[in-house]
């Protein structure tokens, strides 16, 4: 499961250390890492304190060789790919732990890790991601569940419509064959605004495929025209199964229930606020 | 022994040196520091090449490249024996790479064993090493364990007490949180919406900050023991490491030297699997050079890798010697073979011959043919040559070997001819090796030194070929020519200008006219071909 965040200070650690405490509490070993670098005290960009990722007893974790916290001792049980801060090193918490946790720079090296995880594991694996670096791990049934909230807009609605947003872009069907229109167009690397714009006039009913829906670099109402007038699909697609809400941002503070329901009501996906202990369903939104 | 860039060209230098580099760090660094070997270095050399070829002819390919792969796969601990040794306090990931240098000694002699490798080379152990690590390995891992300090588990136990306490009144707080607010916090931070909870918050809640519309709160749990507990496991637990970090540092000489014994065993193998692909000698090493099918293998991995077929050549060069022959006849693979295997005993290679006397040079160098860096300069292609072989010339000696290759070929004929004589008299005065590949005529005679020659072309090879199918024309050439190297005298035919002309399809009238004119006395030109 890997937990992908809308913008910056969207909640996405707060939502990752939600997912571990709930593992924890249900007595299910988990495995973690992070796309990036995450559970750091204050953020690298703009000094704002951030939360530490705290891992119980018992968690798997890759991390790089410069992160291995050294009280309490984790007990080190293989290294792999190298990165800025060392090589990536596979511990388990031997008693719970607060660290910083940082993943391999490339997306091969992802997947490797998160390959490594799976087969350490007794478990799930949760891994803290970003949006912009999901790419390794499409085509995979790993679930996906996005952060949103105040730091992407600074009312309910346009919190709501860049969840919907990134949603419909994450979500692009996956190449079906059998479904496939007569003209079928594939797009080699992103799909930017020039090519949306060519794929419109000159493409209308085609299928057109990009490998990840990560390649797909238009938005709005652009992306939704394209979507309207052509079958747009991928070879790998991802799997976002449910968005979490975080209500405050800089000088920003939303009505923590018409947000979560908001942003459900516009994914089509269940919602959850971890940190007010909110949740709302589409069904239940509609 | 040094090698200037025009010569590391010519005979393969630098495609001898990537031949034989190692498979790993260790034997880089090895090779790094390892300078090639000069005279007075005979027993060594020879020792070395011996090696090579016993471990080439004991070791199967694939079991060599096994252990190759082995070696490579050796993780690097001089850093951290280097730290250890400089008093820092290592880290538990500088415990299991150590941890896991020790493992894959014993995978390298395992492998070892399996492969048939001699007792007096086996891969080096570092067995104090691993017992003082022991305490912590469990499976192929590494934790610092309760074993290694006095202190680790009861402070460690107490730590766990300490956390589990803290977690019970952490959900006594947090049923309290959800009775009153209705909310089940996820983590020990959470957000109050004044819109649902607008009333005082519950006991043992602090106020992190607030706005209009929300508060931040935070469990306000007493952690002093907790916190106390951890500053206890920290100081075990740095003490542990510091503990043995200093019995590691103990060990820093035993690490280097196994570091360097397996930079030498993975120099070694590269040379062994070097001499496995082809087929190196042990060579007499002595003052003279002399050897039988040798193979120049930068020429012959090319030619293989073209489909055709490297002759391996013979030669006995006695000092001084004048080589002659047809065009294409492989006079200039002729001089780099040479080279190239005096190159190999200098680097303590097999030179692949089926036998060899060779001597270890101060020098090898190369003078004359087409050098392309000399486009760069100024001059003219005889004053390169010229300004090069004054250079040469000036700390030519008894210990180097030069290679000369139609030198002032680019002159007048005549006065060329004179230069070559008289370069190579100097040499010999010197008592240098020397092969001068040239197409002048006389040029031993006058210069009183050896003359040999390609046997060159067989006669009636030639039947009529497609006059523009240049590889039919190479692959006739290459069936009918005879590249042995032979002395002057021996019979058979000595200049093939003509026949390769016609070979490569020039006009067979001019061709004929030019024999004509050959033939007609007093018209001969004082350089053939």
């Amino acid at each position: 499961m890997v937990v992908v965040g809308t913008a910056k200070n969207s909640g996405k650690t707060t939502a990752f250390n939600a997912l571990c405490a709930v593992a924890g509490r249900r007595g299910i070993a988990i495995a973690v890492t992070s796309l990036g670098r995450d559970g750091e005290p204050a953020d690298a960009l703009d000094g704002e304190a951030k939360p530490r990722v705290r891992l119980a007893a018992g968690t798997l974790v890759a991390l790089p060789a410069g992160l291995v916290p050294r009280t309490p001792a984790m007990a080190i049980l293989e290294s792999g790919a190298s990165s800025a801060l060392g090589a990536i090193v596979f511990a388990r918490a031997m008693l719970p732990v607060t660290c910083e946790i940082g993943g391999p720079p490339t997306a091969r090296a992802m997947r490797a890790v998160v390959r490594r995880l799976t087969a350490l594991a007794d478990g799930p694996v949760l891994v803290d991601g970003a949006i912009d670096r999901i790419a390794p791990l499409a085509g995979g049934d790993d679930a996906i569940v996005l952060a949103t909230g105040a730091a992407s807009g600074a009312t309910v609605s346009a919190v709501a419509a860049a969840a919907a947003d990134a949603v419909a872009r994450l979500q692009l069907p996956g190449r079906d064959p059998a479904r496939e229109r007569e003209r079928v167009v594939e797009v080699d690397g992103a799909l930017d605004v020039r090519d949306a714009q060519d794929l419109i006039a000159h493409a209308a009913g085609a299928t057109v495929v990009v490998s990840d829906p990560t390649r797909v670099a238009v938005r709005g109402g652009l992306l939704a025209a394209l979507r309207s007038a052509v079958d747009l699909r991928c070879e790998r697609p991802l799997r976002i199964v449910a968005c979490t809400t975080s209500p405050l941002g800089r000088g920003v503070a939303l009505p923590v229930q018409q947000l979560v329901h908001a942003v459900a009501q516009a994914t089509g996906l269940p919602a959850f606020d971890v940190v007010s202990d909110l949740a709302a369903f589409p069904a239940a939104a509609s | 022994m040094s090698v200037d860039a025009v010569t590391a060209a010519r005979i393969g230098w630098d495609w001898l040196r990537a031949a034989v580099a190692p498979a790993g760090a260790f034997g880089r660094r090895y090779d790094e520091t390892a300078s090639p070997y000069a005279p007075g270095d005979e027993r060594r050399a020879g020792d070395e090449i011996a090696e090579c070829v016993a471990l080439a002819q004991q070791i199967e390919p694939a079991a060599l490249e096994r252990l190759r792969g082995t070696l490579r796969a050796v993780p690097e601990p001089t850093p951290i024996v280097v730290r250890a040794q400089a008093g820092d306090v290592l880290g538990d990931v500088d415990f299991y790479e150590l941890a896991r240098f020790a493992d894959a000694l014993d995978e390298l002699e395992r492998v070892w064993n399996e492969a048939g490798g001699s007792t007096q080379r086996r891969p080096p152990r570092v067995e104090r090493l691993r017992a003082l690590l022991g305490p912590g390995r469990d499976g192929g891992g590494f934790y610092l364990s309760d074993a290694f300090g006095e202190g680790l588990r009861s402070s460690r136990a107490e730590l766990l007490q300490a956390e589990n306490a803290l977690e019970l009144r952490r959900r006594d707080v947090a049923e309290r949180v959800r009775d009153v607010l209705g909310i089940v916090p996820a983590g020990d931070e959470f957000v109050v919406m004044r819109e649902l909870h607008p009333g005082p918050l519950p006991p043992d809640l602090r106020l992190v900050r607030e706005g209009p519309a929300y508060r931040v709160v935070a469990f306000a749990l007493e952690t002093g023991a907790r916190d106390d507990a951890f500053t206890r496991v920290a100081a075990a637990e740095e003490a542990a490491r510091r503990e043995l970090s200093l019995r590691v540092a103990a060990e820093h000489d035993d690490v280097i030297s196994a570091t360097r014994a397996l930079g030498a065993l993975d120099h070694l193998l590269a040379r062994a699997a070097f001499a496995r692909r082809w087929g190196g000698c042990v060579p007499e090493l002595t003052a003279t050079i002399a050897f039988e099918d040798g193979v120049f293998a930068p020429l012959a991995e090319q030619l293989a890798a073209r489909g055709r077929h490297y002759t391996p050549l013979s030669l006995e060069l006695p000092g001084v010697a004048v080589l002659t022959g047809p065009n294409m006849g492989g006079k200039s693979a002729a001089l780099a073979t040479a080279g190239f295997l005096c190159a190999c005993v200098a680097l303590g290679v097999p030179p692949p011959a089926r036998a060899a006397r060779l001597p270890l040079l101060e020098r090898i160098v190369w003078l004359g043919g087409d050098d392309a860096a000399r486009q760069t300069r100024l001059l003219s292609s005889y004053a390169d040559e010229i300004v090069r072989a004054r250079d040469i010339l000036a700390t030519a000696s008894q210990r180097c070997l030069l290679l000369v290759d139609e030198f002032a070929r680019t002159t007048g004929p005549r006065e060329g001819r004179a230069l070559l004589i008289a370069v190579l008299e100097a040499l010999r005065s010197r008592g240098a090796f020397a092969l001068a590949a040239t197409h002048f005529d006389g040029v031993a005679e006058a210069a009183h030194v050896s003359h040999l020659r390609i046997a060159g072309l067989g006669a009636g090879t030639f039947a009529a070929l497609d006059a523009d199918d240049l590889d039919a024309a190479l692959d006739a050439i290459n069936a009918a020519m005879d590249y042995r190297i032979v002395a002057a005298d021996a019979p058979g035919s000595a200049s093939d200008a003509f026949a390769l002309a016609e070979l490569l399809g020039f006009d067979r009238s001019i061709v004929a006219r030019a024999r004509a004119l050959c033939e007609r006395p007093g018209d001969e030109p004082t350089a053939r071909g």
